[in-house]
């Protein structure tokens, strides 16, 4: 239980914690892989006029080199026995030049009659090496899939649309230039391209005061031509928007996490606290310093707290490609997770496990050995209201709320935990009740990786939110029940069934349910409104009275196995052993 | 008539040769009124005894019926009732329920019977008098001795005007002026005609009984008629 809460909380937050700035890394290391410009510039049409702007770049300021210009065409790609879909047909050398040298994923680069196309298309449209696909009517094999820092991620690619209009959202193709005549002979939009190398590849910014950012700028023209420039630092900015409604979920998500894993360690530290108890006692017997009977309390939970810190690690590790590159588009085998974020995720395990096993340890550290030693060492003081409300109520709350006086602290553990759980499953009723929206690829609708991407990630933390708190409601009753035990043979003795028996327990856990849940709502409400699109469409927040039904019945499904096996316990051996 | 009445009780634990006979084939009668003291060294099965006749455990073997009505048989919801009517429980290490005071222990078994609170407080306030402990009424159990917790449980044992009450080694943790405390609050219940089972190694509680048996290895080696 202990490893299982600190892992999924470490993978989740150590996840959470890689997003800032990795796709940024990402494009980086696609960029050095694929020799990727620092500029790319587009002019509106396959005009002399056109491509005699964007040769002139090379005198640009800071320009170091220019690729020669290449055409593209705006047409449409039917894949056999599927919808068309829109793309951007580039015309290139059978031999890549020196910038911009796309990376094969597998097959090879363009042959003539043969067309490689790009990974994160290819990935959403389902297309593999030695597919058959129409182009503008004409049928062409897919030779290859390949990567490219050229482009904005997938599905990006258009980067501005015929004339300099607006773009849509296409798919990249790559053919080899002989083959676009056919392309050029019909009456597809095109524009031409041209990808510059500068001298100081972080000094984009030159270049770009010249033409586009200042009064005095040329305002996107050179010469007669109109010309849209995107630099590297744009192109993998925009990459990066897949993740920017990701990170909430995951930072949020594991921070709520690591909060029922914190939950479910101090309960299972204070159900173990009394034997532990009895080991200092014995350990005080035989000689051992405060200090060490301190270190031994602590290095066993530290000792888990790592492995499971370790564990969560790897789990992360292995997922972090498919959430930190949705698209696909870039070369993620640099996505490793930051010696930074295996700090900081263990910096976090070792203080949950801290602050799990500190008060139990001060606790046996400051009693002397004989009382220790003594069975019934923890004998509370105090008596609260709830003791004396309870003798009003039915006999099954009058042992649940009798069992929630003795231990208010578990109790408000409870309750937040389920506000934690009340919180996820808000959120995700929220944004699972707005419909999805795909991205028009003008014939066929495919899915909007920013949103779908948000989804997968809300429904995984959701579902361990859930795991963590199942597990955690299946602990604090079991941990209850076995602190009672004594109590509840005690209440039986004195005529209480096994039924009431086993309502008490549940109560016990079901009273904090409530309120936890009520709690959660809003929050997870606000957490939706603050980090959710600015004007979402209707929500049906009548689905959230779902949110304390399901809570609370899950709760009293949990709580009646371990509680009913309690109560299914001899009580004369209950007793026997308590007096033993 | 009988409150008690058990026909070839028994109660084994184990298999083959770890087969342990706790209690093996006993017969008993105990008509109301009666005390009777239950003797024999450690593990001759006494406490199973009382577990046995209490409907805290189940016989192997045998019949044990309370007021007329068999209780071996019985489901665990119609013992539980039983329980709460008509059966007291002493214990030796007195199993109050530490969180509450001892007025609220007293409480408990009035409340699970399905009186008011009010009547349960006035029951508790009574039988705390009557074994002396009103002012100690509010106190948690820690807080007491060793017999002032033993006369919280006689008082909670009595809390539902059982038929019969069963004391398990009573006075096992007590020291000589908390056993005497004790010994005056039994001598009292069986002038007022309290049926009670007891268990016991000290001779001084045997001899308060009317009737003293002794047990060894599981079975009744000597039943003695002790008042006149």
């Amino acid at each position: 239980m202990l490893v299982l809460s600190v892992a999924v909380a470490s993978a989740v937050l150590s996840l959470g914690m890689s997003l800032p700035g990795v796709t940024e890394r990402l494009y980086l290391h696609t960029r050095a892989a694929t020799a990727g410009p620092d500029v790319v510039a587009l002019a509106p049409d396959d005009s002399p006029v056109a491509t005699s702007a964007l040769t002139s770049l090379v005198d640009a300021p800071g320009v170091a080199a220019t690729s020669r210009p290449y055409k593209q065409f705006w047409a449409t790609l039917t894949p056999r026995g599927r919808p068309e879909v829109r793309v951007v047909v580039l015309g290139v050398d059978r031999k890549p030049g020196p910038i911009d040298r796309p990376l094969m994923v597998s097959g090879e680069w363009v042959s003539p009659g043969g067309v490689v196309v790009e990974k994160g298309f290819a990935t959403a449209v389902d297309l593999r090496v030695g597919d058959q696909v129409a182009i503008a009517g004409r049928s062409y094999p897919i030779v290859g899939i390949g990567v490219t820092a050229a482009r904005m991620a997938y599905p990006g690619a258009m980067m501005g649309g015929p004339g300099n209009g607006p773009s849509d959202r296409a798919g990249l193709v790559w053919m080899n230039e002989p083959d676009t005549r056919a392309l050029a002979a019909s009456d597809l939009p095109r524009t031409s391209i041209i990808y510059l190398r500068m001298h100081d590849p972080a000094a984009t910014s030159k270049y770009m005061i010249s033409y586009h950012e200042t009064r005095n700028s040329a305002g996107g023209f050179v010469g007669d031509s109109f010309v849209n420039s995107f630099t590297w630092q744009f192109i993998a900015n925009e990459d990066g928007r897949h993740l920017r409604d990701s990170q909430p979920i995951m930072i949020i998500g594991g921070w709520l996490l690591s909060f029922l894993a914190v939950a479910g360690m101090s309960t299972l530290a204070a159900g173990r606290a009394a034997g532990q108890v009895r080991r200092v006692g014995l350990l005080k017997v035989i000689g051992a310093t405060p200090g060490l009977i301190a270190v031994v309390l602590l290095t066993e939970y530290l000792i888990l707290a790592v492995l499971a810190d370790a564990l969560g690690l790897v789990v992360a590790h292995v997922l972090a490609p498919s959430i930190i590159n949705p698209s696909g588009s870039l070369l993620a085998d640099g996505a490793g997770l930051s010696g930074m974020v295996i700090l900081m995720t263990t910096i976090v395990a070792v203080g949950v496990a801290i602050l799990t096993v500190l008060g139990p340890a001060v606790r046996a550290v400051r009693s002397d050995a004989v009382t220790t030693l003594s069975a019934g060492s923890r004998r509370p003081e105090y008596l609260v209201m709830l003791s004396r409300v309870a003798a009003l109520l039915p006999t099954p709350l009058l042992l649940g709320l009798r069992l929630i006086a003795r231990r208010p602290g578990r109790a408000v553990l409870h309750l937040c935990g389920t506000a934690a759980t009340a919180i996820g499953l808000t959120v995700l009723l929220m944004v699972e009740s707005q419909p999805e929206q795909g991205w028009d690829f003008g014939g066929v609708v495919l899915a909007d990786l920013a949103n779908d991407q948000s989804r997968h990630l809300l429904m995984g933390v959701s579902a361990a939110l859930i795991a963590l708190s199942v597990v955690n409601t299946l602990t604090m009753t079991w941990t209850t029940a076995m602190e009672s035990r004594a109590t509840m043979a005690i209440a039986r003795t004195l005529g209480a069934t096994p039924g009431q028996i086993t309502w008490g327990l549940s109560v016990a856990q079901l009273l904090p349910t409530l309120p936890g849940a009520l709690a959660g709502i809003p929050a997870g409400l606000f957490l939706n409104w603050f980090f959710g699109p600015p004007d979402p469409p209707e929500m049906h927040t009548e689905w959230l009275f779902l949110v304390p039904l399901v809570l609370m019945l899950g709760t009293a499904l949990l709580t009646a196995l371990p509680a009913r096996a309690l109560a299914r316990r001899s009580v004369a051996e209950t007793l026997n052993a308590e007096t033993a | 008539m009988n409150v008690l009445q058990v026909r070839g009780l028994a109660k084994r634990h184990g298999q083959k040769q770890s087969l342990v006979r706790a209690v093996d084939g006993v017969d008993l009668d105990v008509p109301a009124g009666q005390t009777l003291a239950v003797m024999g060294p450690s593990g001759c099965g006494k406490s199973t005894l009382l577990h046995l006749l209490g409907g805290l455990e189940r016989p192997s073997d045998g019949e044990v019926w309370l007021a007329g009505e068999r209780i071996d048989t019985a489901s665990e919801r119609a013992l539980a009732r039983l329980r709460r009517r008509s059966v007291g429980f002493v214990f030796q290490a007195f199993h109050l329920v530490e969180e509450l005071s001892a007025a609220e222990n007293v409480e408990l078994p009035v409340l699970l019977a399905g009186s008011s609170p009010r009547q349960a407080r006035r029951r508790a306030r009574l039988l705390l008098e009557q074994v002396g402990l009103a002012d100690r009424a509010r106190h948690l159990p820690w807080k007491l001795s060793g017999g002032e917790r033993q006369r919280v449980a006689v008082a909670r044992a009595l809390a539902n005007e059982p038929l019969v009450v069963l004391a398990d080694e009573p006075t096992g943790n007590l020291d000589t002026a908390a056993t005497n405390e004790v010994l005056r609050l039994f001598a009292h219940l069986r002038a007022e005609g309290q049926t009670l089972v007891m268990v016991t190694h000290d001779g001084r509680v045997a001899a308060t009984a009317d009737r003293l048996i002794s047990m060894r290895d599981g079975m009744f080696v000597e039943d003695t008629w002790l008042a006149s």
